[in-house]
């Protein structure tokens, strides 16, 4: 079996966010990059089809971008992918970073490509569907469950508006991942050292269009002062409320 | 989930302050690079995230004690084993001959400061056993080396160092267990020791322990004690395990570190225990103080992590907490606005920057004595020798300043909160009593001074003193490339000057003989030496930061930058400044504290 997992270079989570002077583009310095949490779950569920298959399971990690994203795909070999690619265009939008992945995954005969539900840098959502539209594949969205049902099939749970959707699929498809799917995994000493040898590949792509241009970013309203309140004197909180003229 | 660390700051110290990656251009650290070391530390961060923050305050609420003869500890400490193990953090910095991958003691040092500041009841469990598994492998045959080494750096057996008797703590020279020689090459071990760190629990399915023991017949003193590895289950030849009469006879309960267990142990109750003399007999202390060594650097760190953690605890409150108004510059404040954030006040600023100043200050420290570890283990003849001589010298600074300042530290800390601070609810508290130990483990202050002023100034007639010198001398020639830093490399060498005035009054009572006059005020001097060792740290901080500035990176921002160079102008201010009065008693005529012909202490 072939995997493919689709690994973005985000921003961590604690990352104070600042804009360039032209207000378009992220102020890197000092920012700390990661695997975008919701691919991780897909790279750990591929690592637990390996783990449970052994040597016919390989894993193949790829990304869009420049060399910047080279430590974020290396992190991605030291957790346990077997090889990885960066496709050296700069990520645009979600339609010429779908369009490069499918492109790469077309004459590969990949058998699951599995992503995050979302990044969360720009929180789109698109790329999944996008690149299964394209692959001609299905596509399964928000999948917290996984299993294999024979050579050729898989079970999956998704998550829905109160519950839980049960559907069937063939392979290849395209899963888009949350938490649930698999655990995160932690990188052990051994696998770091690993990475260092494992292969990544640097592809041209095949210059795909985007299709959305960004005009501005703006920031969300400055937080306002915390106030702390006894909680033996719920009555001062009604006050406060009062005086803001919330209730 | 709170923040207890900030990885930034970690990063700036060990890649950018000490220049690690230099130092793995050295041919035994060329299998690590920076990614490898970053990726590393982002997986211990990882697993100090999820497993070991969330089970701190479970651990203190619900601690480790002794029950129906048995250790009861927290389950996370299963998971702390294995994950240690697999991260390399136990047999990483083995020689390759023993299994290991030649880690770096930095590295070692950020990966243990990054789980100890998430939880600083944990990180003794996997530090203890990769200790004596390192003494088995440089001072054991190789037998006993293959019997037990590989089990612990998988940690499935954990490992301990027995030294404290009853009647024997600071003073090692009158630890009574014996040791009988056998026909069949093992000693029979018979006696107790106590305060053991981690000497027993469920999830370990062998202890290691390194047992302080006196050969029947050995000499009295301190040259009369070998050291035994003495199992708790020993291994049979057939492959099992048979219980090697270990006894676990109590857990000792501490006002905080109380998720890590502190055993009584009793050797031989029943005859029956066995030991395996580790090197020659009679150099037990020496091999053991390779472990103390390495210890006391870790208590020093511990100390750090403490303290770090409690800052950021602290900040984070400050930044939350709304009260009272600023003064306004007629003396009046708005009553009518709101309130400010604590934050915004002067004296809750100053206090935050004290536990900002002590603990990055202590952790440079810390890294610093790392730095010359690894540049001894890194390199033969006289560079081996030069830095073997500096990490000497500083390992009871390393040890020292952080455990004491730390609590001051802290202490600032839990005065942001106020009364809060003084709450269970709140977490100060826990760090409060967490810290109060690390003055304690390891030789206390008192030993660590005693160490720094009787042997380490003296040590190879000062040649350790003056190697100290030239590397300090050589960061103030790097400050006083820039006209914002050159006043504080001003006042540096000035404190430098003040070292030597006080080892000139003092030298002379330790020429004549008068030894008790000589260390009586050591501990003193070990505040007045460490305060200046830290002024030297955050000085080669100031000059990274101000380097970086001036050349526009960007690996930080230019806002972190700044803190750091603000925060050095904080410490020559508020901490360096007690240098002068430490100095004035260090040199006062009269003598108070020796013992006379009469008891005034009453």
């Amino acid at each position: 079996m072939k995997i493919l997992v689709c690994i973005s270079h985000v921003p961590d989570t604690t990352t104070k966010v600042q804009f360039e002077a032209d207000g378009l583009s992220l102020n890197k310095t000092g920012v700390t990059f990661v695997i975008n949490p919701y691919d991780e779950y897909g790279l750990s569920r591929a690592l637990d089809f390996k783990e449970k298959e052994g040597k016919s399971v390989s894993i193949t990690v790829i990304s869009v971008g420049g060399r910047e994203v080279e430590p974020t795909l290396r992190k991605a070999l030291a957790i346990g992918a077997d090889d990885a690619v960066r496709v050296d265009k700069a990520a645009l939008d979600a339609h010429q970073v779908a369009q490069e992945i499918a492109e790469y995954a077309d004459p590969r005969e990949f058998d699951i490509i599995f992503m995050g539900k979302e990044s969360i840098d720009f929180n789109g959502g698109l790329v999944p569907g996008l690149v299964a539209e394209k692959l001609g594949w299905p596509f399964v969205s928000f999948a917290t469950q996984m299993e294999l049902e024979g050579e050729k099939d898989v079970i999956l749970h998704r998550e829905v508006d109160g519950g839980f959707e049960v559907v069937e699929s063939s392979l290849p498809l395209v899963v888009s991942c949350q938490k649930g799917i698999a655990e995160w995994r932690i990188p052990n000493m051994r696998g770091i050292m690993a990475a260092r040898k494992k292969p990544l590949s640097v592809v041209s792509g095949v210059d795909a269009e985007a299709r959305t241009t960004t005009l501005s970013f703006t920031y969300p309203p400055a937080k306002g002062n915390t106030m702390y309140i006894d909680a033996e004197q719920p009555e001062k909180l009604i006050d406060v409320l009062a005086d803001k003229g919330i209730i | 989930m709170s923040t207890y660390i900030n990885m930034d700051t970690l990063r700036f110290i060990l890649f950018d302050v000490m220049g690690a990656e230099k130092m793995l251009e050295l041919p035994r650290f060329q299998e690590f690079d920076k990614e490898s070391i970053n990726f590393l530390l982002d997986a211990v961060k990882d697993f100090s995230d999820k497993d070991l923050y969330p089970a701190f305050r479970e651990m203190d609420e619900d601690p480790a004690r002794y029950e129906d003869g048995k250790i009861i500890v927290h389950p996370v400490i299963e998971k702390l084993m294995k994950q240690t193990a697999e991260l390399g953090l136990i047999g990483g910095g083995f020689d390759f001959e023993h299994g290991g991958m030649q880690m770096p003691a930095m590295v070692l040092q950020a990966a243990n400061f990054i789980m100890e500041a998430a939880n600083n009841n944990v990180p003794g469990y996997p530090g203890l056993t990769a200790g004596s598994a390192h003494l088995i492998a440089t001072f054991g045959t190789e037998e006993l080396t293959q019997t037990y080494v590989p089990r612990m750096m998988t940690g499935e057996w954990a490992g301990t160092m027995c030294l404290t008797e009853p009647q024997a703590g600071s003073s090692l020279s009158d630890v009574t267990t014996s040791a009988s020689p056998t026909e069949e090459g093992h000693y029979m071990i018979k006696g107790q020791k106590i305060f053991i760190s981690g000497g027993d629990h469920e999830y370990s399915e062998n202890f290691v322990h390194l047992v302080l023991a006196r050969i029947d017949g050995a000499p009295a003193g301190t040259k009369g004690i070998s050291l035994f590895v003495v199992p708790k289950h020993r291994p049979t030849a057939d492959g099992g395990l048979e219980f090697n009469d270990v006894v676990t006879a109590g857990d000792f309960q501490k006002m905080g570190q109380r998720g890590y267990c502190t055993t009584h142990l009793m050797f031989g109750s029943d005859d029956n225990s066995r030991g395996w003399l580790v090197g020659e007999p009679h150099r037990g202390l020496k091999y053991m103080f390779q472990m103390m060594n390495e210890a006391r650097i870790a208590v020093g760190r511990g100390g750090v992590s403490v303290a770090t953690a409690a800052y950021h605890a602290s900040l984070q409150y400050a930044h939350e907490r709304a009260q009272g108004r600023r003064i306004n510059n007629d003396g009046s404040k708005n009553v009518s606005a709101d309130q400010n954030l604590i934050i915004e006040h002067p004296d809750v600023r100053r206090m935050l920057l004290k536990q900002k100043a002590i603990s990055e200050g202590a952790l440079s420290l810390i890294f610093q004595a790392s730095l010359y570890h690894d540049l001894t283990s890194g390199n033969e003849g006289a560079e081996k020798e030069k830095n073997h001589l500096l990490l000497e010298m500083l390992t009871p600074v390393a040890k020292t300043y952080p455990s004491e300042k730390g609590k001051e530290s802290v202490d600032a800390g839990l005065q942001v909160l106020g009364g809060y601070g003084f709450c269970s609810e709140y977490i100060l508290q826990q760090y409060y009593r967490d810290i109060r130990i690390m003055s304690i483990y390891e030789g206390t202050t008192g030993i660590q001074s005693m160490d720094l002023l009787g042997r380490k100034i003296p040590l190879g007639g000062g040649k350790g003193l003056k190697l100290l010198q030239a590397d300090i001398q050589a960061s103030i020639e790097a400050a006083m490339a820039y006209d914002e830093l050159k006043p504080y490399a001003k006042v540096l060498i000035e404190k430098l000057g003040i070292v030597q005035k006080v080892l000139g009054f003092l030298m002379p009572f330790a020429m004549k003989g008068e030894h008790e006059r000589y260390l009586s005020d050591a501990t003193l001097f070990m505040d007045l030496f460490g305060t200046i060792i830290v002024a030297w740290q955050w000085l080669k901080m100031a000059t990274t930061a101000k380097q970086a500035l001036v050349s526009g990176a960007t690996t930080f921002t230019a806002d972190f930058y700044q803190s750091k160079i603000h925060t050095m102008r904080f410490f020559y201010k508020y901490e360096l400044g007690e240098v002068d009065s430490l100095a004035n008693t260090l040199m006062h005529p009269d003598v108070l504290t020796i013992l006379g012909e009469e008891e005034i202490i009453v």
